[in-house]
């Protein structure tokens, strides 16, 4: 091998390894295991592990609200889903869901989720044909717990307590 | 056949090996392993690594230890240019991040450590340095950085150490207002470290043999002489050594029958 194929050869495998390191600190997995994920995020071959999505779906089918967040997020552990963030979203929006008042920590925690979902759905607006949500839309979900976190006069109607959950 | 290997191993030790020794320097300088979930902890250069590194880059040029006129020029090929240009840009993080992994995260400790940095390397630029004393010299100032830092202060804030160093560290933080207090870390961070280091100070070795070896170029009379180009300066270089041993020990064997003839007479 000539010394300048050794120079080239060189230079474009370091640069290759310092790109590495910029989005390792970039991106600051915590274990192997998240290296590995963003790997597969950034490669574009990232998936939901659809076993546990279901199994999430039918927990918060049956209103466990904790207990299928957390299973979502095992089955989305890169929060790369748009549709996965979207139920986590909602379930947060369930589970604060009060006649009387909203738990305000639960929704921040929506909002933080519903806008994650939107920003890995830039392309389309995002919708989840699922005939038991009330909400199909991560925009109308978004509103909600917007709507939920902000206080006004609306919030002392007596009225209030004969809205729906969605 | 000699002066080709010549001229591929120098470079891949210049646009491999020595570029793949920094780069790595720089991603491990910045690794923590957090002491309670052992999960990675990527802690990015501070400014006043930066501002080290710098300082650092000028130090290992006044000492020789990087000759910036042979590395970069006109008379060298654009290729070669841009490799050395590219392995002095690894080398300026890796310094960075070798700071980085010796200084202490935040409080008091962190600017203790950074103003003695700054004051030794400061001074250090009107020294005289040769490359042997340099690399010596910062060997022993990482190496007591590495000390300090990771035996030491870990040892104190250890919250697994025995009664004794809980109490001293407890004195210390008190004494201090809690401005001397450090994150823990788990102890693989100190081998991280004292693996980064090592890697470091062997880049430096590294560059400075790589170093002397192009200022061979130079120093050889003949090329002197005739103000050769870079190119034909390493042709010729590597033509004269390649053909040296015959000749010198041929004209040494001259020189010697001449002396003992003249002796006899």
């Amino acid at each position: 091998m000539q010394a300048k194929t050794i120079q080239v050869v060189g230079l474009a495998f370091t640069i290759a390894y310092a790109v590495f390191i910029v989005w390792i600190y970039a991106t600051e997995p915590r274990t192997f295991k998240e290296v590995a994920i963003s790997a597969e995020v950034a490669a574009g071959t990232y998936h939901v592990d659809q076993e546990k999505f279901n199994s999430a779906l039918d927990l918060f089918r049956r209103e466990q609200f904790r207990a299928a967040r957390d299973e979502w997020q095992r089955a989305d552990p890169a929060q790369g889903d748009a549709r996965t963030q979207f139920y986590i979203a909602y379930s947060f929006y369930r589970e604060g869901w009060g006649r009387l008042y909203y738990d305000q920590q639960l929704f921040k925690q929506g909002l933080e989720a519903v806008n994650r979902a939107i920003a890995l759905a830039s392309a389309s607006p995002l919708t989840v044909d699922d005939p038991n949500l009330g909400m199909h839309s991560a925009a109308e979900l978004k509103a909600e717990l917007e709507q939920g976190t902000e206080r006004s006069w609306s919030d002392v109607n007596p009225l209030k307590v004969l809205r729906t959950r969605k | 056949m000699t002066a080709n290997n010549r001229s591929r191993n120098r470079a891949l030790v210049n646009s491999v090996v020595l570029p793949m020794l920094f780069l790595t320097v720089a991603l491990l300088g910045g690794l923590r392993v957090g002491a309670e979930n052992r999960t990675f902890i990527f802690v990015a250069p501070p400014l006043v690594a930066l501002l080290l590194g710098v300082l650092l880059m000028l130090l290992l040029v006044r000492g020789r230890l990087i000759r910036f006129h042979q590395w970069v020029g006109n008379e060298l090929p654009p290729l070669t240019n841009v490799v050395h240009i590219w392995m002095l840009i690894t080398l300026f993080f890796a310094s960075a991040q070798a700071f980085n992994s010796v200084l202490p995260e935040r409080g008091l400790l962190h600017w203790l450590f950074s103003f003695f940095f700054l004051w030794t390397l400061w001074n250090n630029q009107f020294s005289s340095f040769d490359p042997t004393r340099l690399l010596r010299s910062l060997a022993i100032l990482f190496g007591t950085a590495f000390v300090l830092k990771h035996i030491l202060l870990a040892s104190l804030y250890s919250p697994e150490g025995g009664w004794l160093k809980r109490v001293a560290g407890t004195l210390l933080q008190g004494v201090s207002l809690g401005t001397l207090d450090a994150p823990y870390f788990a102890p693989a961070t100190g081998y991280i470290c004292f693996f980064t280091l090592t890697l470091y100070v062997v880049g430096l070795i590294l560059l400075a043999f790589a170093g002397k070896d192009e200022a061979d170029l130079v120093v050889h009379p003949v090329i002197e002489k005739y103000q050769l180009s870079a190119t034909d300066r390493l042709a010729g270089r590597d033509a004269i050594l390649d053909d040296d041993p015959e000749p010198v020990a041929k004209s040494e064997r001259q020189l010697a029958g001449r002396d003992e003839a003249s002796g006899d007479l």
